[in-house]
């Protein structure tokens, strides 16, 4: 079948090729089987698999979202109810394991720590279908990180929404470094009084991978902060559709949006699209957005070069330098160097 | 702290409403017999009427947008698409009809050429009824006409060249526009020939329930040089009046044109526009653009940098005001090595306004080297009004310098504490913060061309603020 998927929360001309990512001969997968390959470490967590049916503000469109309410093949509800807890959920694809459709339910209370990884031992072609909630209580601090090593035959399709009350804190980190096509649609509802919500990311697109990032930020409540910060690298044939949107909602007095979105270029053939929306109908703010793209900085990569290594010795150091930042967040550290190795081997 | 307010434009000059005086207004509506008898009355010859009625048939096949402003009100069977003036060409303003040479003195059409002008056309609703250009300028083979001279005495430049730098199907309006089209500007720019003063064309309509749709063609050649200044506006009506015209420019090599617009179409105005330009090697376009009129605008002027090391620069300042939906930009394609652009846009929203900033950036394959630095600031003069960036920012290889920012928000308080400390005002620390703000458009026109937009941005800034 044919679907389109990730529709902009305001379309524009239809010549500019950014309003959706359509895709053909796509099958979507049901009756499937429970996906059994699923590690999950908690202390003191509660998950179950009571996950309420709720109509996302955006996703996926209509088609992924019906397919991961009613057809998951993991259905976690995650909740935390001590200060500092830590989650961590690891699913494997396997030569067995293929699909997962999984619907996601996270609600926390205090600091949450709740991290999720889709690691790949198969060279088989993969389907992932996932819908992840977050429900913060008021004054949280909450940390989640979604990692994706997907291999580069797979389809990757995430749809992430958060809901954030009075003074809560999220920092969202997503890795992105899988999947032919990998669709992520991120909806942060900032509602509370001065809820800060901070989203980083990192994509890198090798081969001919197709990353096409959606995020959407409403900034709603008095005081609210949205942050969006992606940082990618695309090489070989790599394309890379970013659609970044902060909207400034009436009321939201004294609220601070950023936006910025840097793709650094390592070939001819890569192709990077980026669309940065501000939407305003609230005087009282501070809202910018920058976008930048380019190759590897010739004189970094020289002077790397010149002490010794190789260029693509050099490329890699560049690269993960400007990763860094936000491989930081990764406090996990087997985690971290999983993340860094899948990166190096796909440089 | 109180909000700045800044009153409307005062729109006096501008909504003066002459009487619907015209040798022959169109029947309502859009079908083949009336693009025939618009062709008719022009006694134009086949190959033009040939390309209406394709361009008609394109404009049934098309869709309106399914993006941008709110069209429904647009209704195409109540709007006449060819409305004749009582007056014909003339190159002496004591021939133009007094009603209508009244209203561009008004607007200080006749004035502003005296004074700083090379030439000066004049289209009053569909029909152009003034034209001059200075005769050293002629002597240098410069043509400075209106179009309907230009189809029937250089029939083979704009067959050459009418309709294939904005190809007929690039969108619903252009094929509107290309069917039914009248009046405009004709400017062929010999090689080598640099025109140190701008020529100057003027657009007014008058007639209620109607369209204007003039073709502006410019054809700089390879080393020449223009500044062309297009100022268009009409009185208010109760309802719906539509702008769709069309501008093609050929920029050839080591060329330069600047292309000044001051729009100030009345608050019922539909303006939904075209223009673009086509740049060859190492030449330039420069766009300067006011937007403050309308009621709806769509308008995208796009640079096309087809020469290896051609540039272009984008100013443009758009301001908002109550039942206003402004959604403005500039498109740029950059298709050769080391082409570079920069785009620099000012927004303003007020009472309940709305600025839309939509934009393209695609730097293709082949553009290696290329440079594209864009910047983008909007500011919202109260919590009633909106303001939306919508810029696509698309990089088709890796050899590139491309930044984009943007940035939305409010007079800083800071800012306003820090002058009202040197001894200004609150009103005046505003109002020199707004004029700070406008300032890079501002400074972009021509000093001499005080027609219009600079009035219009005074107008705007001494308005009651406080």
């Amino acid at each position: 079948m044919e679907i389109k998927v990730n529709e902009t929360p305001v379309r524009t001309s239809r010549n500019f090729r950014i309003n959706n990512l359509k895709l053909e001969n796509i099958e979507i997968p049901n009756n499937l089987k429970p996906f059994k390959n699923i590690e999950i470490i908690t202390q003191k967590a509660e998950i179950s698999n009571n996950v309420r049916k709720y109509k996302l503000e955006y996703g996926n469109g209509a088609v992924l979202e019906e397919n991961a309410q009613n057809e998951a093949n993991s259905v976690l509800n995650i909740k935390t109810s001590r200060k500092g807890e830590k989650v961590t959920i690891i699913y494997t694809f396997t030569d067995e394991e293929t699909i997962l459709v999984n619907n996601i339910e996270i609600n926390t209370y205090k600091d949450a720590d709740i991290t999720i990884v889709y690691k790949s031992n198969t060279d088989k072609a993969c389907f992932h279908n996932s819908v992840i909630r977050l429900n913060t209580s008021p004054e949280d601090k909450v940390n989640v990180n979604i990692v994706n090593m997907l291999n580069n035959k797979s389809m990757h399709f995430e749809s992430m929404e958060n809901s954030l009350e009075d003074n809560t804190n999220v920092k969202y980190t997503i890795i992105d470094l899988g999947g032919k096509v990998s669709a992520t649609n991120y909806f942060a509802d900032i509602i509370g009084k001065e809820a800060k919500n901070d989203l980083k990311t990192i994509y890198l697109g090798i081969d001919n991978q197709v990353k096409d990032i959606n995020y959407i930020a409403h900034l709603k409540g008095e005081k609210t902060e949205g942050y969006i910060d992606v940082q990618g690298v695309l090489n070989d044939e790599a394309k890379k559709n970013f659609k970044g949107t902060l909207d400034f909602k009436r009321g939201c007095k004294g609220a601070k949006g950023d936006e910025n979105e840097f793709c650094m270029l390592l070939s001819p053939k890569a192709k990077s699209i980026a669309l940065p929306m501000l939407l305003c109908t609230e005087d009282d703010v501070e809202g910018n957005h920058s976008t930048a793209s380019g190759k590897v900085d010739e004189k970094s990569l020289f002077y790397i070069m010149s002490r010794g290594l190789s260029e693509k010795e050099a490329i890699k150091l560049i690269v993960r330098a400007r990763f860094n930042k936000i491989l930081e967040r990764i406090k996990d550290e087997d985690l971290l160097k999983d993340i860094v190795h899948e990166i190096d081997n796909r440089l | 702290m109180a909000k700045t307010k800044v009153d409307d434009i005062n729109r006096n000059i501008y909504d003066v409403v002459d009487k619907d005086n015209y040798e022959f207004k169109m029947q309502k509506g859009l079908n083949r017999e009336i693009v025939e008898e618009i062709s008719k009355r022009k006694n134009e010859p086949d190959w033009m009427l040939d390309i209406r009625l394709k361009a008609l048939e394109m404009y049934n096949k098309l869709e309106l947008p399914t993006w941008g402003p709110d069209l429904s009100e647009l209704k195409m069977d109540e709007i006449a698409t060819y409305v004749k003036p009582k007056a014909n060409l003339n190159n002496s303003w004591d021939d133009v009809p007094e009603e209508i040479k009244n209203t561009f003195e008004r607007l200080g059409i006749p004035e502003a050429e005296r004074k700083s002008l090379a030439g000066v056309g004049a289209q009053y609703d569909s029909e152009v009824v003034y034209h001059s250009i200075k005769q050293e300028l002629l002597d240098q083979g410069v043509i400075y006409t209106d179009m309907e001279t230009a189809v029937r005495e250089y029939p083979e430049i704009v067959k050459e060249h009418f309709m294939k730098c904005v190809p007929i199907n690039d969108h619903k309006f252009v094929a509107l526009h290309a069917a039914v089209w009248s009046g405009g500007s004709f400017v062929y720019v010999p090689k080598g020939v640099k025109l140190d003063v701008p020529l100057q064309s003027y657009f007014r309509l008058n007639s209620p329930e109607s369209g204007q749709f003039e073709h502006t063609l410019i054809i700089v050649e390879e080393g020449a040089s223009l500044h062309f200044i297009e100022g268009c506006s009409a009185p208010k009506y109760n309802k719906v009046n539509l702008h769709a015209g069309c501008v093609e420019l050929y920029v050839k090599d080591n060329a330069y044109l600047r292309y000044s617009t001051i729009e100030n179409w009345s608050k019922n105005m539909m303006n939904l526009n075209t223009k673009k330009a086509l740049v060859g090697k190492n030449a330039q376009v420069d766009w300067v653009t006011g937007s403050f009129g309308s009621k709806v605008s769509m308008l995208y002027p796009m640079s096309i940098l087809n020469g290896e090391g051609a540039r272009t620069e984008y100013t443009g300042i758009t301001f908002a005001g109550a039942g206003q939906d402004l959604d403005t930009g500039f498109k740029v394609v950059h298709n050769a090595p080391n082409t570079s652009s920069v785009v620099n846009s000012r927004s303003i929203s007020k009472n309940g306004g709305a600025c839309t900033y939509r934009a393209l950036v695609r730097i293709a394959e082949q553009a290696k080297g290329s440079k594209c630095s864009v910047s983008c600031e909007s500011l919202m003069l109260d919590g009633i009004s909106r303001s939306d960036t919508i810029p696509v920012n698309d990089v088709e290889t890796d050899d590139v310098e491309f930044s984009h920012e943007a940035k939305i928000g409010k007079i800083s308080d800071k800012e306003i504490f820090y002058l009202m400390s040197r001894g200004l005002s609150e009103e005046d620390a505003k109002a020199m913060i707004v004029r700070g703000f406008a300032y890079p458009v501002s400074k972009e026109l021509p000093v001499e061309y005080a027609v219009e937009m600079n009035n219009l941005i005074n107008i705007e800034l001494e308005g009651s603020i406080g």
